[in-house]
């Protein structure tokens, strides 16, 4: 599959998504990519934060290109029907799950309330499938699965950790060993980033009202002092280039 | 008393998990006191440990003579004075406050003060099990094992509010020469497994409740990011009873924290018979 995909947004997420698209032999052009956003094949938007700052790059971005030209949006704390709202022609949105696309072989997505043609639908899922993913249609809530699932664990891992329950390396043993868990969920969420963890669990907590949402105060902290994982060389472990992971004290 | 190869050792209860620990400290060597109050359980228990060595045998995995030695570590008895003199004493009794409170009350006054009372419960307070029924109860900790216990390396090794840090840490020593990875954890309601592993029941239930997917999908999605299985087949193979007993614990002991919250769902399935592989039909159904 070969194709040109404006890639919307930065950090981790945007990461892991153009390493993905380029072993895929997709060419990706970033968002500022001036005249090149002709003969685009598609949008694949990776933003978490604001929904406000989301919903303004969206915009620009939809000006920019034919109607024609489908787009592809990070689900994680935003629902797709909302951020269809946004556009002059939502039936062009897609929601889809940006986590681990290279090790993940399903992929998440779900139908904004006002894609009404089925034709059109089915032509954005087989974007998908023609990279190779096994598709599942979900309800159109924040976070869809995964991501939703994901963000929980690590929340109460992180309630965990700041009642003093266990250290950070023991409660991500314990998971692994005790409910093999495939990672520590702490570990975890330095892989894809505190920040974006609290952005689900806000987003859920926002639509969905209620209190089992509650990010653990720790992770507000966390993200507040810039410790939001690998990338940032300091989350629920400390990442320095030449030693292996170490206990940050949070 | 230090860890020492010459320590004696005791289970108290001979179901799953204490016959599982019984076996786990046989095979590292300790001699080993299985104590169970019913003659009939105790027998069970142990023919549960030889089938399992027999299998091992056959499969190549141990020498007939290994299987031998190890068994001739484990000392059944139905009478409790047993088990007095020895090092480490691990409860693995019926999951009741009372039950448990009463034993370590006895185990109090029979050992010396120097033996190390552990429980095994997954799902009381180390704290009220060892303060309401204990004169020594920095002596007493939680040593939480998986099922199968042989088997799942893992250990939580329980701090009460009373428990003496060295008591903990001759524990951790322990498990280590067991061959266990054990976790240091604070005595609270689910520990850290049964806790932090809530949301990937509890969740499962509210998106397949609320429509957001089906049982199947939230199945084949979290395999897909790793997980060796999903919730609802995971559910179906550990009893979705049991389950529902880890959810409501952890629930009430957290005061009825609305993160714990059970889902309606779940109970239904528990009401219903269909609580999983062992009951036929569970999530999915399974053939006889």
């Amino acid at each position: 599959m070969s194709g040109k995909i404006l890639l919307v947004g930065d950090g981790t997420l945007a990461d892991h998504m153009q390493r993905y698209l380029t072993e895929q032999r997709m060419t990706v052009i970033p968002e500022d990519g001036g005249k090149e956003v002709e003969e685009i094949q598609a949008v694949v938007d990776v933003i978490s934060g604001p929904a406000e700052t989301k919903r303004e790059h969206l915009i620009d971005v939809e000006a920019r290109l034919p109607a024609s030209v489908p787009i592809y949006s990070s689900t994680l704390h935003v629902c797709a029907t909302r951020i269809a709202s946004w556009l002059q022609e939502p039936g062009r949105l897609l929601g889809f799950s940006p986590l681990f696309p290279a090790e993940m072989e399903v992929q998440e997505v779900s139908r904004p309330l006002q894609a009404e043609s089925d034709a059109s639908w089915e032509e954005h899922l087989t974007f998908w499938t023609e990279l190779g993913k096994k598709v599942e249609q979900v309800g159109g809530e924040p976070g869809l699965v995964f991501p939703r699932t994901f963000a929980l664990l690590v929340n109460e891992a992180a309630f965990a950790l700041q009642e003093g329950v266990a250290s950070p390396e023991d409660i991500d043993l314990a998971m692994k060993k005790g409910t093999r868990f495939p990672h520590g969920p702490l570990e975890w969420a330095d892989e894809i980033g505190i920040d974006e963890v609290l952005w689900i669990l806000k987003g859920l907590f926002e639509e969905l009202g209620e209190d089992r949402y509650r990010p653990a105060s720790l992770l507000r902290r966390m993200v507040y002092a810039g410790y939001t994982g690998q990338r940032a060389g300091r989350g629920f472990y400390s990442y320095s280039k030449a030693a292996k992971k170490e206990i940050s004290r949070v | 008393m230090k860890q020492s190869a010459g320590n004696r050792t005791a289970v108290t209860g001979a179901g799953t998990m204490g016959g599982g620990i019984a076996e786990t400290l046989a095979k590292a060597g300790y001699p080993v006191v299985l104590y169970d109050i019913d003659k009939e359980a105790l027998k069970r228990g142990i023919d549960a440990i030889q089938t399992r060595l027999d299998r091992r045998v056959k499969k190549g995995k141990m020498t007939a003579t290994d299987a031998e030695e190890l068994m001739g570590k484990i000392m059944p008895v139905t009478d409790r004075e047993r088990l007095a003199d020895v090092q480490l004493i691990i409860e693995a009794a019926l999951e009741r406050l009372d039950v448990k409170q009463e034993l370590f009350a006895y185990l109090d006054d029979l050992t010396d003060q120097e033996t190390i009372l552990a429980t095994n419960t997954s799902s009381l307070s180390v704290t009220e099990i060892a303060s309401a029924a204990t004169q020594h109860p920095e002596r007493v900790l939680g040593l939480h094992f998986f099922n199968p216990a042989p088997v799942m390396p893992l250990v939580e090794v329980v701090s009460g509010v009373q428990t003496d840090p060295s008591v903990l840490d001759q524990a951790v020593a322990w498990m280590h020469d067991l061959g266990k990875s054990p976790v240091r954890v604070k005595d609270t309601p689910g520990f850290v497994v049964n806790r932090v592993a809530r949301p990937f029941h509890n969740e499962a239930y509210r998106l397949v409740g609320d429509r957001v997917a089906t049982k199947e999908q939230v199945d084949r999605v979290l395999r897909s990011a790793g997980f060796p299985m999903g919730p609802f087949e995971l559910q179906d193979m550990i009893g979705i009873d049991i389950n529902f007993a880890a959810t409501t614990s952890v629930y009430d002991g957290m005061f009825q924290e609305p993160r714990f919250r059970p889902h309606p769902g779940q109970r239904a399935m528990v009401d219903s018979g269909a609580i999983g592989r062992k009951a036929g039909r569970g999530h999915y159904s399974y053939e006889r």
